[in-house]
């Protein structure tokens, strides 16, 4: 006997599941179809284009945001993977006062509002812009600099969730043999720690750079003048005419990132499963859970 | 022997300190200066001890968190008209995520991560897109009020124009919105479960639904409650939905913040609006915090 469900219930669990899936897909679905449609986002479908994908090019607003938004997702992903690999090395392989304190400091940005952090750093950049004004004449200004710092505060926690529990099964022991077989602390993490948890990094940038890449409430107070790409997409949704355009670029973001995550996913999983079976994994590994996303226990 | 090794161990502890301060020193500081400062800053200004703009009277005064807490503005309608509809999201949010988490941990053999990345996968897409969909589908041209004009349930000029812009559709839409994140945390506290207990608890004479309700459900209650603490978040402070699907109706507590900020440009009323958002959410996680393993939350 199954303990879990009987098999009526087990029918009825599988339709739910079913259900919720068309019913999280089907809006994304709709939306894609309109960026292959020759006329406004709306019913009836006027018929086949591609044209939207084409025109996505020609704009340089949209164009400009679009990279904005790579390049302030890049540096601060880059940031938050480095800063989240040293904090995990301290969280895992440390012992300390007031460790507790410092986790729950690294970890809280996953639970402040984003808007409510957003006009916290624009008070920020405001008064020390103020109090540059008044004494020295200058001023640092709003813009993708703000963005960056902001994103890598709200990433930071994730590319830590993703990092440590890799660096928790990787044994110290390997690292010890390393020294003992004359390497530097250098020498060791280049070729021993960093090449374990490369996957783990890939990921965690994968992780950052998506989330930032599609941050609104954070960068709608701090870009400034400088639209980073949802920005953009916010202010544009007010003219409907270029609803279709954008739907075809969104599109597209999607496919590219859905393949970039699917790839990564695979890719560390590949790792984990050569490094479990050869190299130092010193507890039994867990039955993997909630894999996807690189986000594993 | 035991006199060398004495001073070589505090060496080696001194050392190990100083290595620790040098990997914390960094993450920390960025902490410090872009997340506790920021935190304090709008603390500060929200009681007037610092000054940006000229207009800013630049004096210690309560009289902006007096106004507030005294219930006279709107803003206390707006705050618990916020938590009222993102206590119903995430409670909505959480029931329906549960039988998906639970079908797939503990029903599913083969393939579950699978089937687990294909609900997770829309969360991945962008959040503007994703309501902006619910845009195209309940508009007035939308997808629901053509079909409506297709099948001759109604005339082109008088479509459905509740579908849009209602408490309901926001409520909707972040529904959508926060199912695949939330069916994480579910997911993972039934798949950590010992089945054995599910045996055990037949053996012992309890059914299928006793089961559930004496041994499965309250073992997985710390994922429930990660799960609706990680939408409850989010929601309470929510300002994009209600923009975009909302209409006057859907005006809630994060949109005053946000015109406080953008519009209004009184930014010392707003600095209290979002400290008192950011108290009653800090308030919640002392509650419930202990509950929630991060690390559970994230798998």
């Amino acid at each position: 006997m199954d303990v879990a469900a009987s098999r009526g219930a087990l029918r009825l669990l599988q339709a739910f599941f079913g259900l919720l899936v068309v019913f999280l897909y089907v809006p994304i679905g709709i939306l894609a179809l309109f960026s292959f449609n020759d006329g406004d986002a709306s019913f009836p479908l006027s018929g086949l284009t591609t044209h939207w994908y084409r025109d996505v090019f020609e704009n340089p607003l949209l164009v400009g945001a679009l990279i904005r938004s790579a390049i302030v997702a890049t540096v601060s992903s880059v940031i938050a993977v480095g800063l989240g690999v040293l904090a995990s090395f301290a969280l895992i392989r440390r012992r300390f006062l007031g460790k507790s304190a410092v986790s729950a400091l690294l970890f809280s940005p996953l639970v402040i509002p984003y808007l409510v952090f957003g006009v916290s750093l624009l008070v920020v950049f405001s008064a020390v812009d103020r109090f540059l004004t008044d004494t020295f004449g200058m001023y640092i200004g709003l813009g993708l600099h703000a963005v960056v710092v902001g994103h890598v505060v709200v990433s930071l926690p994730y590319t830590m969730l993703t990092i440590m529990p890799l660096l928790e099964r990787l044994s110290v022991s390997l690292d010890e043999a390393a020294r003992d077989l004359g390497a530097g602390p250098w020498e060791t993490w280049r070729r021993v720690t960093l090449p374990l948890l490369f996957p783990a990094l890939v990921s965690a940038f994968l992780i950052a750079f998506t989330l930032s890449f599609d941050e609104y409430a954070i960068a709608s107070f701090l870009a400034g003048t400088q639209p980073t790409w949802p920005v953009f997409l916010f202010a544009s949704l007010r003219v409907p005419s270029q609803l279709p355009a954008l739907i075809a670029v969104s599109t597209m973001i999607l496919v590219v990132s859905i393949a970039m995550v699917v790839a990564a996913e695979l890719g560390r999983r590949i790792a984990e499963r050569r490094y479990g079976t050869t190299l130092g994994v010193a507890v039994p590994t867990q039955p993997e859970t909630a894999g996807p996303v690189g986000f594993s226990a | 022997m035991a006199t060398n090794e004495v001073p070589a161990q505090a060496r080696w502890r001194r050392r190990e300190r100083a290595q620790t301060a040098g990997l914390l020193s960094a993450p920390l500081l960025w902490l410090v200066f872009f997340f506790v400062v920021p935190v304090g800053f709008i603390t500060a200004y929200s009681v007037g001890a610092i000054s940006i703009f000229p207009t800013d009277a630049g004096v210690l005064s309560l009289a902006d968190w007096r106004r507030f807490l005294s219930g006279d503005t709107i803003y206390t309608g707006l705050f618990w008209k916020s938590v009222r509809l993102s206590l119903t999201v995430s409670i909505a949010v959480v029931i329906l995520a549960y039988p998906v988490g639970y079908y797939l941990a503990l029903c599913v053999r083969k393939r579950k991560y699978v089937l687990l990345l294909a609900i997770i996968a829309p969360f991945l897409t962008s959040y503007l897109l994703r309501v902006l969909a619910w845009k195209v589908i309940l508009g007035d041209k939308g997808v629901i009020n053509s079909l409506l004009v297709t099948l001759n349930l109604r005339g082109a000029d008088e479509p459905i124009q509740w579908l849009l812009y209602s408490q309901f559709t926001v409520m909707l839409v972040l529904a959508y919105v926060w199912i695949p994140f939330v069916a994480l945390p579910i997911f993972v506290s039934l798949d950590n479960l010992d089945r054995s207990l599910l045996e055990a608890a037949g053996d012992l004479g309890a059914g299928r639904l006793r089961t559930f309700w004496r041994v499965t459900l309250p073992l997985s209650l710390p994922g429930v409650v990660a799960a609706f603490v990680f939408v409850f978040v989010p929601t309470i402070g929510e300002f994009v939905t209600p923009l975009l699907v909302g209409g006057t109706s859907g005006y809630l507590y994060g949109n005053a913040i946000q015109d406080a900020f953008t519009r209004g440009l009184d930014w010392q009323f707003g600095s209290v609006l979002a400290m008192f958002l950011l108290l009653v959410v800090t308030g919640l996680m002392m509650v419930f915090g202990r509950f929630v393993q991060v690390r559970s939350v994230a798998g």
